[in-house]
């Protein structure tokens, strides 16, 4: 049987979605504290069972700290929530004044995006890094795109080769981030449910890239991919700097989807399965983190 | 609305500073002294200490260091930090102007 001490602690842990150190820091505390007060309650003839029920009693509502200990740390400076909704900023940039079509331009904020995504996993995952991170996986599932793309004996290759491996480091990379907090996973695959969007709602099948009316798709839709990027930039401020996790969750989850339910709404049916399929894929990564969370919570 | 608990809650954050800046503390010590200090009037669910001594951290306010007692127990010391001392030094004054101010008006209408 749980001692009252660990039942205690056990139920803050479980109610304190934040990195695993400041959680385990601040239960550590709890412990000392609740061992310390146990300890002089015996010394005045309580028996170890009374002290330890009474500790636990004086210290309050395990919920009611981990909500507290939650809002002093989840609340991100301007400074982390301007860093952290950059990367869409620059994506808006990419579709103004035609810098997507510039080789040079979409170098650089690809080595930029890449560059940032590295040193911020290194420098052990800071918030910024979420949206950065979403990305750096992108070129992993479009190079998949790309190859199923390919002919026929080609696409077998990247089913069997390039799909597992890319889908191991995805679902790796997601795992890692929704080790800190589901929601990281879900703020990190934003960009990838509405680039994606995007993508299948522009082209017409496999011959996407080639093809000159996707282009020209692309070009004729520019002030609404900056302005939905522009939304999503404004959605993660939102994440970061607001303190109660359910408007956090709020602002994480209805933006992006209203985003991509507006895009395939106006594609007019143009959607081919394969982006269908490639949508339904972006969707799932993107709601899963909020669904176990709230399964977690459950 | 209790009106003490309100001011309680107001001053919380410089009363926590004065303790630490007394000397370098950990959560369990500062109940006690908060306790002692003010012969019991100064009574809170004790958990609620520890997320408003982050959020001290967090303002770079104070410092927390694990320390290891020759018991072998762990104990979280807080230490306060120049920025700590500023806001500590400002708000000592504020209070002690309104303080003086309080008085000086309810003295004025008692005599």
């Amino acid at each position: 049987m749980l001692s009252n001490i660990s039942h205690y602690l056990n139920r803050f842990k479980s109610s304190l979605q934040i990195d695993q150190t400041i959680r385990d820091g601040v239960a550590e505390e709890l412990y000392t504290h609740l061992e310390e007060k146990t300890q002089e309650l015996e010394e005045k003839g309580l028996s170890k069972e009374e002290a330890s029920k009474i500790a636990v009693q004086s210290l309050g509502s395990p919920e009611l700290i981990a909500q507290q200990i939650y809002e002093t740390h989840a609340q991100g400076s301007w400074k982390e929530a301007l860093f952290s909704a950059s990367p869409h900023l620059l994506v808006a940039l990419l579709f103004t004044s035609y810098y997507w079509q510039n080789i040079i331009y979409v170098s650089i904020i690809v080595g930029l995006t890449i560059g940032i995504a590295i040193y911020g996993w290194q420098r052990g995952k800071p918030v910024w890094l979420f949206p950065w991170l979403g990305y750096y996986l992108m070129p992993v599932v479009i190079t998949g795109i790309l190859l199923i793309s390919l002919p026929r004996s080609w696409g077998w290759i990247a089913a069997l080769i390039y799909i597992p491996l890319a889908l191991f480091v995805f679902i790796h990379i997601v795992r890692q981030t929704a080790r800190r907090d589901w929601l990281y996973a879900s703020l990190m695959l934003a960009p990838i449910l509405v680039t994606f969007s995007w993508f299948s709602s522009l082209g017409t099948g496999n011959e996407f890239l080639m093809d000159n009316m996707w282009w020209a798709s692309l070009q004729a839709n520019a002030l609404w991919i900056v302005i939905s990027f522009i939304a999503l930039a404004g959605a993660t401020i939102a994440f970061i700097r607001l303190k109660p996790r359910r408007y956090k969750i709020i602002s994480l989850l209805i933006p992006p989807l209203a985003i991509s339910f507006s895009i395939i709404a106006t594609s007019r049916g143009s959607i081919h399965p394969w982006g269908w399929l490639i949508l339904f894929f972006s969707l799932f990564a993107f709601a899963t983190p909020v669904w176990m969370q709230a399964r977690a919570q459950g | 609305m209790n009106y003490g608990r309100e001011l309680l809650k107001g001053n919380t954050d410089s009363l926590l500073l004065y303790l630490i800046s007394r000397q370098p503390t950990y959560g369990y010590q500062i109940v006690k002294e908060l306790e002692k200090r003010s012969n019991g009037y100064f009574q809170f669910k004790e958990g609620t200490l520890y997320p408003a001594l982050h959020r001290l951290e967090r303002d770079n306010l104070i410092t927390g260091k694990w320390q290891i007692l020759p018991s072998g127990q762990q104990r979280r010391y807080y230490y306060i930090t120049a920025k700590g001392q500023q806001v500590l030094a400002s708000r000592l004054a504020t209070w002690q102007d309104f303080s003086s101010a309080v008085k000086s008006v309810i003295q004025a209408e008692t005599t």
